[in-house]
C-alpha cells in the first residue's frame, strides 16, 4: 500500500523531469533551411583572441570588433564588458560596448540563414550558446566563421579554439537553447544582410540618445537609400544634425517631412530648436504655436510647453 | 509653485548630470528623441528622463555592486541606451551572463533529482 503511494508521489517527480530538461526536446530547424545547399562558406581571415577564464564575451566581442576595423583591444573589451560578480557578460553590455566603438551592434534574426548572410557580407556573427541544459545552464559566447551546408557543420571562434567544428545540429541546439540570440557589428552607413526596419531603427535610435549623433546621421543616410523618404529616418537624421549643432541642416530636413506629414508634432518641436538654433526666435515660435493647436497628446503638451518655454528664455536672453 | 521649483531642480540635475556623464554631443533642451517613434518601450523612455536618471544611478550602484571598478561605470553606462537602461534596471543578478560557470547547485539538484526518483532518497518530501 505504502509502496503504491510511493510510486504515485514519484511519478509525479518524472514530468518535472522532463520541464527541466526541455530545452533540448524540440527539434531545431535544420540546415535545409539555408539559402543554398551544398555551399559553404568561411571567413578565414576572422582574428582570434583566445579567451581568458570566464571571458568569453570580451574575447568573442573584440573578435567582432576587429573584424568591423574598430581597433579595440581585448583588454579594453573587457574593462567594457565583463562583469566580475556575475562571472560572465551580459547581451546588453556587449550591445553598449559596441556602440561605445563607434559602430552599430544589431541583432539579427535567429534563423541559420540570417548568419549564412551576414557572412555573404564578411561578417562574422557573435551568438550566445547555452552549451548545457536549461537546469544546468552554461552560456558561452562564440562567433560562427563559417558554415559547411554540405558536410552540416559550423565553424567558430570559441573560447581557447581558434577554429572549432561543431555539427550543425548541435550548434542549432546549443543557441536553441540561447534564444538563438546573434548580433553583427556595422560600421555605421553599412546595413544588415536584410534588415528588419524596426529593429535597425530602434539600433540607430540608441545610437542617438548614446551620444553618437555623427555615426547615427551615416547610418539614418543609408536608410533612407534602402527606404527612401521613411518619415522616422528623415526624423532620425533631422535630430541628428540638430544634436550636430547643423541646424540650417536640420530645418531643411524637418520642413521636407514636415511636407509630406504635416501633423508630425514631435517634428515641428524639433524643427522649432533647429530655428531657435540659427537665432529664428519668432520662426520658431510660430512652429511651436502651430504644434501645440495640433497636438492631442497630454505627455507632449508638456514637451512643448518646455521647448516654448527654453526658446523664449533665449530669445530674452539674446540667443 | 514649489512642485515647479522643484521640478525645475531636477532638470537642473539632470542636465549637470548628462553633461558630467562626458556624452560626445549633447541634444538640445527639449529635442524630442528619435527613439519616440521607434517602438511602444522607447517611446516609453524617452519622455520620461528622471526615470531614465534614476534607472542610470541603479544600473551605476548594481555595476558597482557586481565588482565593476567604479572609475569604469560611467563609460559602461554611456553606451546603453533609455530602454536598456530601465531593462537593467534592479534586475541584473537576473539576466543571462554569458561565461561559461556551470552552475554546481544545479548539478546536484539533478543528481539529488535522479536519485529520488530511482528510490535511493527521498528528500522531495513536498512533491
Amino acid at each position: 500500500m505504502s509502496g503504491a503511494i510511493r510510486v504515485h508521489r514519484k511519478s509525479r517527480l518524472l514530468p518535472a523531469l522532463f520541464v527541466l530538461l526541455a530545452g533540448c526536446a524540440s527539434i531545431p530547424p535544420s540546415v535545409s533551411e539555408l539559402p543554398v545547399r551544398g555551399g559553404s562558406i568561411e571567413l578565414a581571415d576572422t582574428p582570434f583572441y583566445p579567451q581568458e577564464r570566464y571571458q568569453c564575451g570580451p574575447a568573442a566581442l573584440t573578435t567582432v570588433l576587429a573584424q568591423s576595423g574598430a581597433t579595440a583591444s581585448l583588454d579594453d573589451v573587457v574593462d567594457k564588458v565583463y562583469l566580475p560578480g556575475r562571472q560572465g557578460s551580459l547581451q546588453v553590455e556587449l550591445l553598449a560596448a559596441t556602440r561605445t566603438e563607434g559602430r552599430l551592434p544589431y541583432v539579427i534574426d535567429g534563423r541559420l540563414a540570417a548568419i549564412w548572410r551576414e557572412l555573404e557580407m564578411r561578417r562574422p556573427v557573435l551568438v550566445l550558446q547555452n552549451l548545457g541544459v536549461a537546469a544546468i545552464p552554461r552560456w558561452h559566447y562564440a562567433v560562427v566563421v563559417g558554415i559547411d551546408a554540405g558536410r552540416g557543420e559550423v565553424a567558430l571562434r570559441s573560447g581557447t579554439d581558434q577554429r572549432r567544428v561543431t555539427p550543425v545540429n548541435t550548434f542549432l541546439r546549443t543557441w536553441q537553447r540561447g534564444d538563438y540570440w546573434g548580433m553583427v557589428v556595422l560600421p555605421p552607413g553599412e546595413l544588415p544582410a536584410d534588415p528588419d526596419r524596426s529593429r535597425y531603427f530602434e539600433a540607430i535610435a540608441a545610437l542617438e540618445q548614446t551620444g553618437r549623433a555623427e555615426e547615427a546621421a551615416i547610418a539614418w543616410q543609408a536608410a533612407l537609400e534602402h527606404w527612401p523618404n521613411d518619415s522616422v529616418a528623415l526624423f532620425g537624421l533631422g535630430n541628428a544634425r540638430l544634436v550636430l549643432g547643423d541646424y540650417r541642416a536640420a530645418e531643411d530636413v524637418y520642413r521636407e517631412l514636415l511636407d509630406v506629414e504635416p501633423g508630425m508634432v514631435v517634428a515641428r518641436n524639433n524643427l522649432a530648436l533647429a530655428l531657435a538654433g540659427q537665432g529664428k526666435f519668432a520662426a520658431a515660435l510660430r512652429q511651436i504655436g502651430i504644434a501645440l493647436s495640433e497636438n492631442r497628446d497630454a505627455a507632449l503638451e508638456r514637451e512643448l510647453r518646455d521647448t516654448e518655454a527654453s526658446i523664449r528664455r533665449r530669445e530674452a536672453g539674446g540667443g | 509653485m514649489g512642485l515647479q521649483r522643484a521640478r525645475g531642480a531636477l532638470a537642473r540635475l539632470v542636465s549637470v548630470s548628462i553633461i558630467c556623464m562626458g556624452f560626445a554631443q549633447v541634444a538640445p533642451a527639449g529635442m524630442i528623441g528619435t527613439a519616440h517613434l521607434v517602438n511602444e518601450e522607447s517611446r516609453a523612455a524617452s519622455l520620461s528622463r528622471i526615470e531614465v536618471l534614476l534607472a542610470r544611478q541603479d544600473v551605476s550602484r548594481q555595476l558597482e555592486a557586481f565588482g565593476v571598478d567604479p572609475a569604469l561605470v560611467a563609460e559602461r553606462l554611456n553606451g546603453l541606451s533609455h530602454a536598456e537602461l530601465m531593462q537593467l534596471e534592479g534586475q541584473i543578478e537576473s539576466q543571462v551572463a554569458g561565461g561559461d560557470v556551470v552552475a554546481i547547485v544545479g548539478v546536484v539538484f539533478i543528481v539529488l533529482l535522479i536519485l529520488e526518483l530511482v528510490g535511493v532518497t527521498d528528500i522531495f518530501k513536498s512533491f
